[in-house]
């Protein structure tokens, strides 16, 4: 098991290597001058010239690369071209709002999606089912920006019970029940998606386990219903379950920025888009290394979880 | 079951005080996004200046509501009679929010920060403005404590304007000594309201300035959020989260000016829109074919059906609320027939093909990709077959600001949002043949030989009626030739809560909240 771990570890190593090649040529490669949007269209082309020197946008591309990737590696992220300020510091600010966001959402997807793909499972074919497979699917077709402004414009506009946007009240030092307030809109729009694939994924699962022998078994020894169902059932349905939540956790970082948009919540998502337009290259370049790099860890949970789950799983 | 009821009535306990926390002197301000910089010398976007402005002060400021110059940081001022020679006479017993005196030095300081390579604090940040704002500067001399004096290396008319800028503005010397280039996160000057704290992509928060020398403002704090979508920031003012927005979809325009308890300020802006023609290549070289352009694009139903009152129709190349404008010139009618005519007599009777650049967004740039497609459709009546090639605002400026107008397409579309309300700083900047980029933005590549010297001429004549004749004139010149289509000045648009009082938008887009009062 160390071993393992020890091993998926270093694997982080080539995999985040890769992500910088990727990330790094895809934003050099983009047109655009960062120079040009730095200064505005009202810029001389001295200070550009200048301004592009200061920035070692004059050097060559490989250069420039492993320059970026030696200073990575001692802790030197850089400062924004556009916000002035260090890179680090910033998208790690940024990317606690993002994880509590895309972390609230995935227990309430987890939660909505394995509480109702249970139900739908145990109770085939019922008008529940029915009722549970249709809103999912609603669920999964709904654009995160629409629902999200329909849930504002009901909770935040017609009820007056939430607050539409920000993370926390305006010019407040922001206690914890004003951020709960502030998270429910957008985490249930981010939810909606991934809860119904959540939701399909367990009760399909469920299906199938609920007809293997050990279950029919379990009916014949006289076990009551709930006991089988969640001693018996749902643990062994929940792997295939397990790594869908993984990687919804993934769809939920990507999809995060749609929710940060309309809800004006200050992620990561948010940074990185306006980073993107500006052509602000060490921003996006570090926002989607740390980014990617959760996402590596995050798998590695999941893989980690089968064993808990599971114990037939073993890694060697 | 009954925890569920405890749960619930414990939350509506939590939402009900957070409903009415609203204090009655605060203004929160919705932006459509976050402010990149809160030094004023570092400024290029509508959202820092917007969050910056009332931080600071220039030596001359735009009066409320127009872009006549009135005094600020200096009280008066002379110009000598060889137009070079600017002497300001300062504000006395006038403090910096860290409590630094503000004298001819600070003036010094905040001037020579931006232009001199060598100056110590010259590397706190990158001044794209400081070329345009004081590129003709030849020096900066401190005659005593409160007289400051600045020579020109040639006479320039519109430097007085220039000198009510953000990038003009007065910075407290101690703090860029202390912050050095964080600065921009700790702005220090001597304007209306302080700054108090900035969260990155949450808000700005300002409060009064007791000290302030034109008296204490009456509201006693403004917070500054960025807002981004469109519809949200709308339905946060209808909620009264927040009380002062930006920016209303011009489809919700006509819901929100009936809305109870909210009311809407307009103005037409300091800013252009309009279809430019590669002037040196086929087919536009020719005045006639781009007077034909003129004729076929229907403008009026382009600013009723698509910006639907939130642009004014363009007369001219220059925005009425510009000084020097001529209203006797008239933009080319929608006369489909004489289009045709016009390319028949140039020798394209059955039209041609062309390319035409279009960005996605920018700044200033309205809708752009549905004007175009409007634009596309008009010249299609008259034959010409205008194919469009949109790019990414980024991208775009980067393909249309190049010196080789070969590797231009045909058309494109371009904005241009006025600086200091000098119309030299749309008719010289935009239309003189000085200006060929990259060094401009005259990417037209017009050139009319009497446009430019008139231009010039206006530009170094400090008489104010005599440069309006000038730019009288130019203007009539330059709609005849025809190197553009003017399509509309975009018209600015807030929405407030209606207890904010005595509040003006000014052509420059900054939002001046020190002489706003709330009605209780």
């Amino acid at each position: 098991m160390f071993r393992y771990i020890v091993k998926r570890l270093l694997w982080l190593i080539p995999v985040l290597l890769g992500v910088t090649v990727l990330v790094f040529s895809i934003m050099h490669l983009s047109p655009g001058d960062p120079a040009k949007i730095l200064l505005g269209p009202k810029a001389t082309q001295e200070a550009l010239e200048q301004l592009r020197e200061e920035l070692g946008l004059n050097r060559p591309l490989y250069i420039q690369y492993f320059t970026w990737l030696g200073n990575i590696l001692t802790g030197d992220w850089g400062r924004s071209l556009q916000l002035k300020r260090e890179v680090l510091p910033l998208v790690l600010d940024r990317f606690k709002a993002t994880a509590i966001l895309t972390m609230t959402s995935i227990i309430i997807a987890t939660v909505i999606g394995v509480i109702s793909g249970t139900v739908s499972a145990t109770k085939q074919y019922s008008w529940l089912d029915r009722l549970g497979m249709l809103i999912s699917l609603v669920g999964f077709c709904l654009p995160v920006f629409w629902l999200g402004i329909l849930l504002q414009l009901f909770f935040g506009l017609k009820l007056e019970w939430l607050p539409m946007t920000g993370m926390y009240s305006p010019g407040s030092e922001g206690n914890f029940t004003d951020l709960l307030l502030h998270l429910i809109l957008p985490s249930l729009t981010l939810a909606a998606g991934a809860a119904a694939v959540i939701a399909r994924m367990t009760r399909s699962s469920m299906l199938e386990v609920i007809r293997k022998d050990y279950i029919r078994t379990a009916k014949a020894k006289g076990l009551s219903q709930s006991v089988i169902i969640y001693r018996h059932a749902l643990k062994n349905a929940l792997i295939p379950v397990v790594t869908v939540v993984g990687m919804q956790v993934g769809f939920l970082l990507a999809g995060a920025v749609l929710a940060e948009m309309v809800f004006s919540w200050p992620g990561i998502g948010l940074l990185m888009v306006n980073g993107i337009l500006a052509r602000d290259f060490p921003l996006v370049q570090g926002s989607i290394l740390l980014v990617a790099t959760s996402y590596v860890f995050v798998n590695l949970l999941v893989d980690l979880l089968y064993v808990l789950l599971d114990p037939q799983i073993a890694y060697d | 079951m009954r925890k569920l009821v405890v749960l619930l009535t414990f939350l509506t306990l939590l939402i009900a005080p957070a409903a009415l926390a609203k204090d009655d002197n605060t203004i929160i301000v919705g932006l459509q996004a976050e402010p990149v910089t809160l030094d004023p010398h570092q400024i290029t976007d509508f959202n820092s200046s917007r969050a910056a402005k009332g931080m600071f002060n220039s030596l001359v400021e735009f009066a409320q509501g127009s872009t006549d110059l009135v005094p600020g940081l200096a009280t008066s001022w002379e110009v000598s009679d060889d137009g070079l020679t600017y002497t300001f006479h300062l504000r006395k017993g006038v403090k910096f929010h860290d409590g630094t005196p503000f004298n001819a030095e600070a003036v010094k300081f905040s001037i020579e920060r931006q232009i001199d390579p060598n100056h110590p604090y010259h590397d706190t940040g990158e001044f794209a403005y400081a070329d345009f704002t004081f590129g003709m500067v030849k020096e900066v001399n401190v005659i005593d404590d409160y007289t400051v004096e600045i020579v020109l290396k040639e006479p320039f008319a519109p430097f007085l304007a220039n000198m009510a800028m953000h990038s003009a503005s007065i910075v407290s010397p101690t703090a860029v000594k202390k912050y050095g280039a964080d600065f921009s996160k700790h702005p220090v000057g001597t304007g209306p309201f302080k700054f108090v704290k900035w969260t990155p992509g949450v808000e700005v928060i300002q409060e009064s300035n007791p000290d302030y020398w034109d008296g204490e403002p009456e509201v006693k704090r403004v917070i500054y959020r960025p807002v981004l979508e469109d519809q949200a920031r709308l339905a946060e003012l209808e909620a009264g989260k927040l009380d002062f927005i930006v920016n209303i979809p011009p489809d919700d325009l006509d819901r929100v000016k009936k809305l109870k308890g909210i009311k809407v300020q307009e103005q037409p802006g300091m800013h252009v829109w309009y279809v430019v023609f590669n002037t040196q290549k086929e087919p536009f070289n020719d005045p006639r074919v781009r007077q034909a352009v003129n004729y076929a694009i229907d403008k009026k139903a382009i600013v009723d059906g698509i910006l639907q009152g939130t642009g004014v129709l363009a007369e001219n190349v220059l925005p009425p609320v510009v000084w020097g404008y001529n209203p006797n010139v008239k933009n080319y009618p929608y006369d489909p027939v004489k289009a045709k005519q016009l390319l028949a007599e140039a020798g394209y009777p059955n039209g041609f093909k062309v390319t035409l650049w279009v960005p996605e967004g920018g700044s200033g740039m309205q809708q752009p990709v549905a004007m175009c497609t409007a634009i596309q459709a008009y010249l299609s009546m008259v034959g010409i077959q205008a194919e469009i090639q949109q790019f990414e605002w980024g991208t775009y400026l980067d393909k249309v600001f190049v010196d080789d107008y070969e590797s231009m397409a045909e058309m494109h579309v371009m904005s241009w949002i006025g600086d200091n309300g000098d119309p030299d700083n749309f008719l010289y900047i935009l239309l003189s043949s000085e200006q060929w980029p990259p060094y401009g933005f005259n990417e037209a590549f017009y050139k009319n030989p009497e446009v430019d010297r008139l231009l010039r001429q206006a530009r170094v004549t400090s008489d104010v009626v005599k440069r309006t004749e000038l730019y009288k004139k130019a203007q009539e010149l330059i709609m005849a030739d025809a190197p553009w289509v003017p399509i509309d000045h975009e018209t600015q648009i807030v929405a407030m809560d209606e207890r904010i009082q005595g509040f003006k938008l000014h052509p420059t887009g900054v939002f001046r909240f020190e002489k706003v009062t709330i009605k209780k």
